[in-house]
Parts: structure tokens; sequence; C-alpha cells
């Protein structure tokens, strides 16, 4: 019994280190909170669609100065 | 004796690591609270030295000219001065400074070199199997497409790892940690050009 209320208290401690985000204005906090959502929990699901996305846009706006950029890039490490 | 506890603690600590690694993939927000808890130095030891390891694959796969050893030197610098700018800025902007920790910003920042370290790695290895430059063929341009777009899907989630250890480590909200970031970059953009000019880094490794 000891031991489950020693980890209750350690998660509570855990979940509550930090104060919850206020951005001032309560309709900005609501979006913040719904936006950050998503990030939380498996964000990868929503980056990877996003970045091909504007891979593919940057690709039709930049044109060939994407595949240099990625010349460039792979030279970068 | 003392040799089998510290393997087994070593042994434990890389199972953590891997652990935390696919957190930090799935659930940022909830592993992220747990580093900022951490207190096993060996978890430190075990990802400074994995990016060691890395910084000699480099030295031997193209010519640099500076040592690895001394390169290597240099982003441990770079990043105990990333880790001290935000603890001092969180100690200036904290009203409670006795809840700020170095520890927790040590360990949340050195999790956080993840996304640098899985991209460093695998541009270094692509330069193996598939050496620049890229061509115009519709191979080229289709391998470029899915190279920004990996790149674009690492910096978004290094972003939330860096938002977040800020914010478990400073306790700060929203508004100061970007102001927090923003202030970083104004010093830490050319600071990574002077790096550049001196060829140290063509990247910076943060």
């Amino acid at each position: 019994m000891k031991t489950i209320n020693l980890r209750l208290k350690q998660k509570m401690n855990e979940v509550f280190s930090i104060e919850p985000n206020d951005l001032g204005a309560g309709f900005l906090t609501i979006y913040f909170r719904k936006i950050t959502a998503y990030l939380k929990i498996m964000p990868f699901i929503y980056i990877i669609p996003l970045t091909l996305f504007i891979s593919i846009f940057l690709y039709f706006i930049l044109g060939r100065f994407l595949i240099k950029l990625v010349t460039v890039l792979q030279y970068g490490f | 004796m003392d040799f089998k506890k510290t393997l087994i603690d070593f042994l434990t600590s890389f199972l953590i690591i891997c652990n935390r690694l696919i957190g930090l993939v799935l659930e940022p927000y909830k592993t992220m609270r747990k580093i900022s808890l951490e207190k096993d130095y060996w978890q430190l030891s075990i990802i400074i030295g994995i990016i060691f390891i890395y910084f000699k694959f480099i030295y031997y796969l193209c010519e640099k000219i500076y040592p690895a050893t001394l390169v290597y030197s240099l982003f441990i610098f770079n990043f105990l001065l990333t880790v001290a700018f935000f603890y001092f800025l969180s100690k200036i902007f904290s009203k409670n400074k006795k809840e700020i920790n170095l520890l927790s910003f040590i360990f949340t920042f050195v999790y956080s070199l993840f996304p640098t370290l899985i991209w460093f790695l695998s541009t270094s290895i692509l330069y193996i199997f598939l050496p620049p430059p890229r061509t115009f063929s519709l191979m080229g341009k289709g391998f470029s497409i899915f190279f920004i777009a990996y790149s674009l899907s690492l910096l978004i989630w290094k972003f939330i790892l860096v938002y977040l250890a800020v914010r478990f480590s400073s306790k700060q909200n929203f508004f100061k940690i970007i102001l927090m970031i923003f202030l970083y970059l104004i010093w830490f953009i050319p600071y990574s050009i002077l790096l550049y000019q001196l060829k140290f880094f063509r990247i910076p490794f943060i």
C-alpha cells in the first residue's frame, strides 16, 4: 500500500511539475491547447504529411534550386 | 563484483535510452517530462559517447581539416554554452529560483540532441550510398523532395524537443520560452557563421 502511495505521489509530482500554459487571452489559450494536443502524442502522424506537402510545394516554387540545396545539405555533415 | 555492477548499470541505462528514444517519437511531451526528473549519469555518458563515435566516424568518412577530438570538444563547449545560457536566463525570469535545476537542463538538452544525431548520421551514411551532387533526373528530383521532407520532419521534431526541454527545465510559459529561444538565436546564428568560416561545422551540431 505504501509503495502504491509513493508511486502515486511521484506521478502526481511529475504531472504537476509545471503550471498549465496561459496565453493571456482565453480564445488564444484554447486554440493553443487544441493545436499542441496533436503534437503531444504521435506528432509524426501530422508532421510527415505536412513536410511532404511543404517539400513538393517548395519544389514547384524553387525548382532546380531545391536540388542544389539538397546537394549543399548532403555535404553539411 | 564492481565490474558486474557497472556492466548492469550500463546496460540498464542503455535500455532506458532506447525506451526514451521511442518515447520521444511517440509521446514527446510525457517522455520529456520524465527526462526532466532524471538523475542517472550513465545515460548522459552513453549519449555523449555515441556522439563521440559519430565524430570519429565522419572524420574517417571524408577529409576533415581538424581532428575529430577537437571538433567534438568544440561541440561539448557549444552544448555547455547553450545549457548555461538557458539556465541563467531561466534564473532571471523565474520567480521561484530554487525550482530551477541545472541537471534537468542537461538531461533534457542531451536527449534533444537525438534528432540532430539522427540527421547527421543518416546524411553521412547517405553520403556513402548516394553521394552528392544530386542530378536533375526524375530520380534525383524524387530523392531531393524526399530528403527535404525528411530533414524538415527532423527539424520540426527538434523544435518540439527543444521547446519541451526549455519548458520542463525552466518551468516558464509559452511566451517566455519563445523569447528565450529568440534571444538564443540572436547570438547563436552569428556564432554558427563564425564556426562555418573557421571550417569547424558546415551545419552546427546542436
